[in-house]
């Protein structure tokens, strides 16, 4: 199957003062739609910066990244914006949800963005995925009425509402406690699971490694290991190939 | 943009406070501006009012007659035929007055001053009637009843005249009493007559000091002229705003008739003596002319009003657009991670841009709006109040109580003009955000 996600030589330098940080030295990686993948490794390893490559909200120093066959070092700002609006959805270690829009308004902000679904059929949408993530009671609060875990999980549905191909997660549960964390785990492989979506996340925690299909560990801003995991007991069985979600 | 508009809308309702206050300014700023604007409209109506009454139509046909060279008499001599042409040529007719104009001496026994007189038919004088009213004895005479005392309509009676309460006063006279006008002839010689005070009115500002009344004959006799010369045809319209119209059309009407009409010349008939006594020729030039030209002298009260309301404005605008560009600045710095997440979910850079655009804009509107409201409200009130202004701006303003008139187009103009300012003073913040690269910004830490 095709790559949905294909690094190239990945080379990121930051700029801190007269000295450059190089972040990512040369990172080789593809990612075949609907993979489930951890990114692990030590703080500093580069794990955000490769997240931020894959997620176009960056471009490489040198080297390429190909997003669902595009090229993102070679688009304009406002296409990379358009690439990110369809192609990726995005789950933050703080959140990130729009304090002043309610739980169901903010899973709504991209489908508004995209402009294309009419009230109706956003409404259902939305409803949906609060429903999927257990929020349909809360679709009213607003982020500051919510727990740390309802936050999270009104993140994961605003991030598959536009029914992505490809989800990223940085660190999606350093600020959840365990159990929490372990609950979004679940909610994001059951999404995997029932929508082939691509998830690519990022993490610390042992725990929550243990439940990834295939884990790539970066150190020192170089691939250090990548190997396939055999599937946990308890989750659900790897889709089909051409599984539709 | 329903993103946008929703994003904008909700946190001009989190920022409470913040919005509160622009809004109180704002529309603090507007309400000055709509009762500024109704103030020097109010002045604009009065001054029609006053001036179509007591010196002009809406258009008038006057006219100068040079003897010699050196002349210059406000005078036609064939009225009976111009008027006629004039009623028959002009659509839209209410009616038509003649009008002598004259400048003379006004001596009491106490004291003397130049005025205007216009004879008068005081019968045909519709709007005159209505806009003067009968002063109270006690403002022109000292232990004089409170109660006025005279009548305009015995103007019809020969050697009469109608005195303002400050001429009245000035001059020691009251109703019954002589006062006597004199002025040079044609001929040379120095002509008088003593007329008798029938009425005394209130004052209308400024014009006041130099407008007064008497019959017709009364000027014939002062200058010797005969009965069938005067100085203009008064035209009035049913439509005072086809003023300028009506009188391109008669000057084409008289000229094509062969009579010789003057270049048009905004001014007031007085102003003209000296222009036509420095001309070179004889004979009889009609001139045209339309009520705002008569009182252009006083224009620079509406400039005046309008520039200082102008001046205002600016300074408050600009006091208020650095205090919305400084908002906008803090509220950039505090939402930047929410920028940059909505940059990552895929919002373009002028997403971004119209996202604070917008909401500026929704804060202009709303206060201008509420700001013009409660302009027009308090306008109107000021002008039900009948307020008496100190004798000074009366004098200026032409009216012995303060007038406004909220005019609606001027009410769009304030709403419109306020919130694209307000809009404008939130681009450069705008511009600030919609440049924060996505990384940096979903990083930052407020
Ligand atoms: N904007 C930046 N400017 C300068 N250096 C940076 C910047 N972002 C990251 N770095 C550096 O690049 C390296 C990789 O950082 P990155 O954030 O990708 O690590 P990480 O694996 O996500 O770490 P953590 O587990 O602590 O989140 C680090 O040395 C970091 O200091
Ligand atoms: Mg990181």
């Amino acid at each position: 199957m095709e790559a949905i996600v294909a690094l190239n030589k990945v080379v990121k330098d930051y700029p801190l003062g007269k000295l450059t940080v190089q972040a990512l030295r040369g990172v080789d990686l593809t990612i075949a739609p609907g993979e489930f993948t951890v990114i692990a490794g030590p703080s500093g390893s580069g794990k955000t910066t490769l997240l931020n490559m894959i997620g176009c909200v960056d471009v490489p120093t040198t080297g390429s990244v190909t997003i669902a066959g595009r090229e993102t070092g070679k688009l304009k700002d406002r296409a990379r914006a358009k690439l990110r609006l369809e192609k990726l959805g995005f789950i933050f270690q703080t959140f990130n949800l729009i304090p002043v829009l309610s739980a169901a308004q903010n899973v709504e902000f991209p489908l508004l963005l995209h402009g294309r679904l009419g009230t109706r059929e956003r409404q259902r949408r939305v409803a949906e995925l609060l429903e999927a993530v257990g929020l349909a009671e809360q679709a009213r609060q607003r982020p500051n009425e919510l727990s740390g875990g309802q936050r999270q999980r009104v993140a994961i549905a605003r991030a598959l509402v536009t029914e992505p191909a490809i989800v990223l997660a940085d660190e999606p549960t350093a600020n959840l406690d365990s159990v929490t964390g372990l609950a979004i785990i679940d909610l994001m492989k059951e999404m995997n699971a029932r929508r082939n979506t691509t998830f690519i996340f990022s993490t610390h925690d042992e725990h929550v490694m243990a439940h990834a299909r295939r884990m790539v560990h970066i150190a020192d801003g170089k691939l250090a290991e990548d190997r396939a995991l055999a599937p946990p007991a308890a989750t659900a069985e790897a889709p089909e190939p051409g599984a539709t979600p | 943009m329903r993103a946008i508009l929703k994003i904008a809308f909700h946190n001009l309702l989190q920022a409470r406070l913040r919005t509160t206050i622009l809004t109180l300014v704002l529309a603090g700023v507007t309400a000055l501006l709509v009762v500024m604007g109704a103030l020097s409209q109010g002045f604009t109506d009065t001054l029609r009012t006053n001036a179509t009454a007591l010196s002009s139509g809406h258009v008038n046909v006057a006219g100068w007659y040079k003897s010699k060279a050196t002349d210059a008499w406000p005078l036609i001599n064939d009225v009976g035929e111009i008027e006629r042409i004039a009623k028959e040529n002009t659509p839209g007719l209410d009616y038509v007055v003649r009008r002598d104009r004259s400048w003379a001496k006004l001596i009491s026994r106490d004291h003397s001053f130049f005025v205007s007189p216009s004879g008068i038919d005081i019968t045909a004088e519709r709007r005159l009637k209505s806009i003067l009213k009968l002063a109270p004895e006690s403002a022109y005479k000292d232990g004089g009843q409170d109660a006025p005392v005279g009548s305009f309509d015995r103007l019809v009676e020969p050697h009469t005249a109608i005195l303002f309460a400050s001429q009245a006063k000035r001059l020691g006279v009251g109703v019954g009493d002589y006062v006597t006008l004199t002025s040079p002839t044609g001929s040379g010689r120095t002509n008088s007559i003593d007329v008798t005070v029938v009425a005394v009115a209130r004052d209308m500002g400024m014009m006041s000091n130099w407008n007064m009344f008497v019959p017709s004959a009364d000027i014939h006799e002062l200058y010797q002229t005969a009965d069938d010369t005067s100085s203009a045809v008064m035209i009035y319209l049913d439509d005072p705003t086809e003023a300028e119209a009506v009188m391109g059309h008669l000057r084409e009407v008289f000229a094509a008739r062969g009579y010789t009409v003057m270049d048009h010349q905004p001014q007031a008939f007085f102003f003209k003596f000296e222009t036509v006594a420095g001309e070179d020729w004889t004979g009889q030039k009609l001139d045209l002319t339309i009520w705002s030209d008569e009182v252009s002298y006083i224009d620079f009260m509406s400039t005046a009003l309008d520039s200082v309301t102008a001046i205002l404005i600016v300074i408050l605008m600009g006091i208020i657009a650095i205090g919305i560009m400084n908002a906008m600045l803090m509220s950039v710095r505090r939402r930047t991670a929410e920028i940059g997440t909505a940059r990552a979910i895929g919002m373009t850079r002028s997403g971004v841009l119209a996202m604070f655009v917008t909401e500026a804009l929704l804060l202009g509107l709303f206060a201008s709006l509420l700001g013009a409201a409660l302009g027009a409200l308090l306008a109107n009130g000021i002008d039900a109040a009948q307020i008496q202004p100190p004798p000074m701006v009366s004098a200026l303003l032409m009216s012995d109580t303060l007038h406004l008139s909220v005019d609606g187009g001027q009410i769009v103009r304030a709403v419109v003009v306020f919130t694209l300012v307000t809009g404008l003073a939130a681009v450069s913040p705008a511009i600030r955000a919609a440049r924060l690269e996505p990384v940096t910004a979903i990083h930052h830490t407020s």
